[in-house]
């Protein structure tokens, strides 16, 4: 009965991954889209919102199942516990790939300001970081994720420095008050994003040690 | 463990001839907790709880060193009267062990034994008793009825019953809830967490997740030794030993 309870529990990291993946993937795609103003690519992430809604479903059910079902103890359980906040931050993720997916449609009809400012860079320190925490969920590899604090203070600081940037584009032309607030919105976004890899991280750390940290 | 300690174990071996069957067990039982062994089939366990009241002493061949301390009195000093020892350790086993006599005269006999005759006085232990037990309002009505008619859950309450008589202190209780169903389980770990209030309570489970439940807690031992003792919601969260998580998560045993 063990061996399948720990079958079921491969199974479950792996189901895991692909919907952290999907998340990501759907993140990584809206940026993509902003940056090359491209509405159809958007429109494609758009979609994806039903499936990761169905993973999410579908994969806390197991969860529950498997607690019911093993009473998981130890690691087990702090598997369980890890891989619930995984799914919960791969939904947020793919989520605000979506958010982001919206805005380009809204925003694909003139060229950007300043070239996006540094949203291009931030986009992909954040993806690198998601990329991390689910490559440490995914081999328990608590080295990728050792330098999550100071990165997700480099990630604040260009979300503070778009924050400055766009309103002075915006007091210098009120025709860029609407794009700029979408700039700024997405920089929020991404730095929610960079917090939920961070909250991956903590939860893996848990995972591997019984311990639990604080990236601050 | 910072708690008052009620048993403490020294560097305690024990060999049924030749194998030995403890190894250099230390151990503290805090009062008024419930204190969970668990470990594989074979592990020193229940020979462990049966050193606690010397019952070990009843089989042949046996040889104990180091030292077992109950309310920091060395229990195997010379002079120790092992009645008086096993009045203040009572023991629940595995499978409800009735008297063949009656409800009332099962919870009578530890105190007639220890000398109470007056019959007021008996009436009062027995009712205690039974109420402490949980089991006054299933009996109250046949208490002249064998008590072999009681189902098994109540056969068991009525062991519990019987223990609490003579007053002890600790109660050691080895499996007492393999041979019932879920919900005579449940009633016997409700119990459990009511008896610590007045009691301190030892038991030897093979269901973690009753000592996950019932114990405040838990030592691990494995082939004979105590591999790892500590608070049961460190030891079911995350142990300090791998041998430990491996074992409740089901990886050997």
């Amino acid at each position: 009965m063990a061996e399948k309870f720990h079958t079921e529990l491969q199974n479950l990291r792996q189901d895991t991954l692909g919907m952290a993946h999907l998340g990501r993937d759907m993140l990584r795609s809206a940026v993509d889209a902003l940056i090359r103003q491209d509405p159809t690519l958007a429109e494609s992430v758009i979609l994806r919102k039903g499936e990761i809604h169905d993973m999410e479903v579908n994969l806390e059910e197991h969860c529950y199942h498997l607690i019911a079902l093993y009473q998981p103890m130890a690691k087990d359980m702090r598997f369980i516990a890890c891989t619930l906040k995984v799914i919960n931050a791969s939904l947020r993720i793919g989520r605000y790939g979506k958010v982001i997916a919206k805005i380009v449609k809204e925003i694909s009809d003139k060229p950007h300001i300043a070239n996006l400012m540094s949203i291009p860079h931030m986009a992909d320190l954040v993806i690198d970081m998601v990329d991390d925490a689910i490559a440490a969920y995914e081999s328990d590899n608590l080295t990728l994720t050792e330098g999550f604090s100071a990165r997700d203070d480099a990630v604040d600081a260009l979300r503070h420095s778009i924050f400055r940037e766009g309103i002075t584009y915006m007091m210098e032309d009120p025709k860029n008050i609407s794009r700029c607030t979408h700039y700024i919105m997405v920089a929020r976004y991404l730095e929610r994003c960079a917090d939920h890899a961070c909250k991956i991280a903590e939860n893996v750390h848990y995972m591997e040690t019984g311990e639990r940290i604080e990236i601050k | 463990m910072s708690e008052n300690t009620i048993i403490s174990t020294n560097n305690l071996n024990l060999w049924y001839h030749e194998k030995r069957a403890l190894e250099s067990v230390s151990l503290k039982i805090p009062k008024n907790r419930v204190t969970s062994l668990i470990g594989p089939s074979g592990c020193g366990k229940s020979t462990l709880l049966r050193c606690f009241n010397r019952l070990n002493d009843l089989i042949d061949h046996v040889r104990i060193t180091g030292e077992i301390r109950l309310d920091d009195k060395n229990i195997h000093a010379a002079g120790t009267d092992v009645v008086t020892l096993r009045k203040k350790v009572g023991m629940v086993f595995q499978k409800p062990n009735p008297f063949p006599k009656s409800v009332y005269e099962n919870v009578a006999y530890g105190p007639r034994v220890h000398g109470v005759k007056d019959k007021g006085e008996l009436d009062t232990i027995v009712e205690q008793s039974l109420r402490h037990a949980a089991l006054w309002d299933e009996v109250k009505e046949r208490l002249n009825d064998s008590a072999l008619g009681l189902s098994g859950g109540q056969q068991q309450r009525l062991c519990i019953a019987r223990t609490l008589a003579v007053e002890p202190e600790v109660i050691l209780m080895d499996e007492p809830c393999s041979a019932l169903d879920p919900i005579a389980t449940a009633k016997i770990e409700n119990l459990i967490d009511l008896l610590k209030q007045d009691y301190t309570v030892i038991i030897v489970t093979h269901n973690m997740q009753q000592a996950a439940r019932v114990s405040d807690f838990t030592g691990f031992m494995y082939l004979g030794k105590l591999i790892e003792c500590g608070k049961t919601v460190q030891i079911f969260e995350h142990p300090n030993e791998e041998l430990t998580e491996n074992y409740i998560t089901g990886r050997f045993g």
